[in-house]
């Protein structure tokens, strides 16, 4: 068989790519192009269909639409072809197609085509923008010419005289929605490198509105038409340069239109790009910083040609001209911030600075050209300025101006005049986290985090986002936590170091210099050493245990700080990317944050007091089990103890409650009864498993036993064990108190075997009782605090004192199914308040439904003797 | 084969991935999801404003074993994500019909 045309472009098409893979790779793209319209030319020559309808007097051509008109074929880019007739299309073409494409298609090239006649063609054109787009980078290939130089006059006519404002207007809608749909694609895992902010698309609109507005043939007019300036030029072709050839690549590696970088290629293609860190192994990082530096600069580009746009279609005549702004030297022309002359900046270098708070606060952006100017006149900002208190004022004033919309710290870093006022700071630059958790570099990580935080000022972000505007609203000092934000990962400059640590020490410095006083600087430090321990804690330890609340309350030990971490993490783990924050995460930090908050505001467990009075008790335990026990033993048993406990307990005390506890072994409980000083009170210290209404049955036995309790208190010892405190009255028949504790033991066991074994205790309950105070006696009161604590239904009992009263109260609670995990039980005189905090056995929670607390309430109250006065009794009687 | 979906608490999760791998199981899917079975959701207040948690953060394992192997693997499982306390979790143990490897096409206990 004899060589076929496409044959031929197959062939070259392949010497082409192998050349490109050996390094030849300059002009790839039109050089595939030219081989395209080779082929075409040959076929069309050589048609018989062809010259037959040219005959019939239906000429035609063949043009090129799409990146293939603009001269732009990648690797595997799709083929766009319109065949377009003057008027009619005969049903010749058929023929025609089948000669031309066929071939393609089993070839397996994409090519995509149409056969229009110019009007259907103007018409879709100006209906649908997708079309427009490709028509107005149509190209002519092959056929009759003067078809399309007449369908190009008649679309650059109705588009100059109808259509212009539409277009743009279309052009702007368009671009926001591809925005909206895909993201700031630059820092996706997987970035897109066409649709996504900074792909090609955003060169693609700053050419069509080029064409649109200038009627520019080629990429070079960009700067010949004053689109562009020169040195812009020249970076565009340099990105361009740079993301077409590594969108070849990534087409020749995923042997198809791919333009979606997938994390599973970046390795190879980093390999095949030549990034390498060391002979075998790809420099992924650093091959994703330079493509961020590209689509950076195309996203400026962005930028420029949505202002355009936006000032074309919406602004009036007239405000061509400069208008003064309120910072003398600085001048707002075609929306754009201008220095109004470079010589100024000589005398007033704090120009370079100013530009950007008035950008910021009129959200305004700079000029390409002012840009630059501040890039050039960089060395200007020398120790003087940045040490001016006055400056100092000004950037801090900046970074609360930041926001995802309108980002204006993003320009100082590209313009680098962050970098000058924070050293520190460069080192982050496109410092990219290869992996699947981190989106962005370093850098653009914190700029976002920093913007994040400002986005806590709005209050409209939904129900969710309320709690972070309310605890923003109560940050004092909010210039804190923006540094803190913008330096959190400044220690990530050396990946090999623990980076929370080490961006506190290198911070440190960088907070004295913008003139923070020592209690901000250690603020600002103590959160970046600590923005990762909230997210820690949150998901390593169960936060519905109240002990993580307390350590995390101890940790932070301020409320200001808390609120200053809460907003900081939250801000980091959005910034981080959806990996990092999500619902779960969301739900996870929120509820560490408000139980924290809680045990903070309480302060009973993590005060600087009770700190301190827990070290002292801790540091005197170990000195005095310190002959018996190894110092890591009891540390480990100390560290399973509620702080409440600490706090309350006695060191002596707890040296007994240890001790009793080692000795525990495999029994229900062991207890241990000591006479306190000459009084007549026995102290009962019970260490025992966890068992449902242990509390309850230990007051039910004792009361069975004619044990008067005085006082109580009730704490859990690790994840399964309780210890609880008794006071009671010893048995009036002292000579035989032994065998009163053992039966009274007994019966504990017994209890606890048989659930029903205390039923009898009941029985034994007064009905009522008298009271003789004179006065005419409160009656019965329960109060449920369900607020304060955000681990324990909080139940305070007022009654007068009666036998058995804690074994009334408790199995009441045991029998509405709670468990008191803490008792502070105390008598006064006759009058009792004792207090509970209990928890749901059901859910192991507080108690949360109205029906449910009400139960409670009426079965305690249902359990106490009714309170008559004395007198009243009398007359009755 | 069977498929054993565990839910468990999220800190509890480095201890279950330890267990498993102790026995050899290193394969697992894992997702956060939120829920509630007895231990249900709570409120939270902050300066008067209720928030209300509904869902109990919670993770999810799958893990897909043969079926000598599936006893094994849930009492490990069980094992490591027991505090003893209510909304540990629970464990279900479903039939596999069939596994297929998508790189190899291996099927049954071999594409495990």
């Amino acid at each position: 068989m004899d060589t076929t045309n496409t044959d031929i472009l197959i062939q070259t098409r392949d010497d082409l790519i192998t050349d490109f893979l050996r390094g030849n790779e300059s002009g790839f793209l039109e050089k595939y192009t030219r081989i395209l319209d080779e082929y075409f030319f040959t076929v069309f020559e050589k048609s018989i269909s062809a010259r037959k309808m040219t005959i019939a007097g239906s000429p035609f051509a063949v043009i090129a639409l799409g990146g293939y008109g603009r001269k732009e074929q990648c690797i595997h880019s799709d083929i766009d072809l319109l065949i377009l007739f003057e008027k009619t299309v005969p049903p010749e073409v058929e023929a025609f197609v089948q000669e031309l494409l066929y071939p393609l298609w089993d070839a397996r090239f994409e090519v995509g085509y149409a056969v229009r006649n110019i009007d259907e063609c103007l018409d879709m054109a100006f209906e649908r923008f997708d079309i427009l787009t490709t028509v107005l980078d149509a190209r002519f290939i092959c056929g009759a010419s003067l078809i399309y130089t007449g369908f190009m006059e008649k679309f650059r006519f109705e588009l100059a005289g109808k259509h212009l404002k539409d277009t743009l207007n279309y052009l702007y809608k368009h671009g926001e929605k591809r925005h909206f749909d895909f993201g700031d694609s630059t820092y996706l895992i997987a970035p897109d490198i066409k649709s996504g902010f900074g792909g090609l698309r955003d060169y693609h609109t700053l050419l069509w509105y080029a064409k649109i507005k200038s009627d520019i043939k080629t990429r070079r007019d960009l700067e010949y038409y004053g689109f562009l300036s020169n040195f812009e030029y020249l970076s565009l072709e340099k990105s361009l340069a740079d993301i077409w050839r590594i969108r070849n690549f990534l087409h020749y590696i995923s042997k198809r239109k791919c333009d979606t970088l997938h994390f599973e290629y970046q390795t190879e293609l980093a390999g095949l790009l030549g990034y390498w860190k060391t002979k075998r192994q790809p420099d992924v990082e650093l091959f994703l910083g330079d493509l961020h530096t590209r689509m950076d600069f195309l996203k400026q580009i962005n930028q420029i040609t949505f202002e355009d746009i936006l000032s074309s279609v919406r602004v009036k005549k007239g405000t061509m001209d400069s208008r003064p702004t309120k910072t003398d030297g600085l001048v707002i022309r075609k929306r754009r911030l201008h220095f109004a002359n470079t010589v100024a900046i000589l005398q007033k270098p704090d120009l370079l600075l100013k530009i950007f708070l008035e950008s910021g606060q009129r959200k305004i952006p700079l000029s390409i050209e002012a840009r630059r100017v501040v890039s050039e006149f960089l060395h200007l900002v020398d120790e003087d300025i940045k040490k001016n208190p006055a400056c100092i004022k000004i950037f801090k004033k900046i970074l609360s101006l930041s926001y995802w919309e309108f980002n204006v710290v993003n320009v100082m870093l590209a313009t680098g005049i962050l970098g000058k006022f924070i050293p520190e700071f460069s080192h982050l630059v496109n410092k990219i986290q290869y992996n699947h958790y981190h989106l962005f570099p370093v850098d653009k990580h914190s700029i976002r985090c920093l913007q994040i935080v400002n986005s806590f000022k709005e209050k409209n972000e939904g129900r969710t986002n309320s709690i972070y505007h309310a605890v923003f609203k109560e940050v004092r000092n909010k210039n804190v936590l923006f540094f803190a934000a913008l330096l959190h990962d400044i220690g990530k400059s050396d990946p090999a170091k623990e980076h929370s640590k080490r961006g506190a020490k290198i911070a440190r410095p960088i907070l004295s210099r913008f003139g923070f006083n020592p209690t901000e600087i250690e603020d600002a430090t103590f959160l970046i050493e600590n923005h990762l321990s909230l997210v820690k804690t949150a998901t390593r330890r169960d936060i519905f245990d109240e002990e993580t609340a307390v350590y995390m309350a101890n940790k932070v030990g301020k409320i200001r700080l808390l609120r200053m971490l809460y907003l900081l993490t939250v801000a980091d783990s959005k910034a981080t990317g959806p990996k990092a924050w999500n619902d779960w995460t969301e739900n996870l930090l929120k509820d560490l944050f408000l139980k924290t908050m809680g045990i903070l505001k309480r302060g009973e467990l993590a005060s600087r007091k009770a700190r301190n009075l827990i070290d002292r008790k801790k540091a005197d335990v170990l000195r005095l089990l310190k002959e018996s026990w190894r110092e890591d033993e009891t540390n480990t048993v100390l560290d399973s103890m509620p702080r409440r406990y600490l706090v309350h307990i006695p060191a002596l005390n707890i040296v007994d409650h240890i001790n009793l506890y080692r000795n525990l072994g495999d029994r229900e409980f062991i207890w241990q009864i000591s006479k306190e000083n000459e009084s007549d009170i026995r102290t009962v210290s019970i260490c025992g498993k966890d068992r449902p209404g242990i509390y309850s049955k230990i007051a039910g036995i004792f009361f069975l036993n004619d044990l008067d309790i005085v006082a109580s208190q009730a704490y859990s010892l690790g994840e399964d064990h309780i210890l609880d405190i008794f006071k009671v009255k010893p048995p009036r028949d002292k000579i035989f108190e032994r065998e009163k504790w053992g039966k009274a033991e007994k019966d504990l066991i017994n209890a606890i075997l048989d659930d029903h074994f205390l039923d009898r205790a009941l029985d034994k309950i007064p009905r009522t009782i008298q009271v003789s105070s004179g006065k005419t006696p409160e009656p019965n009161t329960i109060k449920i605090d369900n607020e304060t604590s955000s681990f324990f239904t909080i139940i305070e009992v007022f009654t007068y004192d009666f036998k058995g009263l804690l074994f009334s109260i408790t199995n009441a609670l045991y029998r509405s199914r709670t468990n008191v995990n803490v008792a502070m039980v105390a008598t006064k005189v006759d009058q009792v308040v004792d207090i509970f905090y209990v928890r749901s056995i059901d859910s192991d929670g507080k108690i949360e439904t109205e029906p449910e607390l009400e139960q409670i309430k009426h079965a305690i109250l249902n359990s106490l003797p009714k309170i008559t006065a004395k007198e009243m009794n009398n007359e009755e009687n | 084969m069977k498929k054993i979906e565990a839910v468990i608490k999220p800190f509890k999760l480095d201890d279950v991935k330890e267990a498993l791998s102790e026995i050899g199981i290193y394969g697992m899917t894992v997702t956060e999801v939120n829920g509630y079975g007895r231990q249900k959701g709570h409120k939270e207040i902050y300066r008067g404003a209720e928030y209300v948690v509904d869902f109990v953060p919670k993770i999810k394992l799958e893990i897909v074993v043969s079926d000598e192997r599936a006893e094994e693997t849930v009492e490990t499982v069980r094992n490591a994500a027991n505090s003893g306390k209510i909304g540990d979790g629970k464990i279900f143990v479903l039939p596999v019909e069939q596994v297929i490897r998508v790189r190899t096409g291996e099927t049954g206990t071999e594409a495990l």
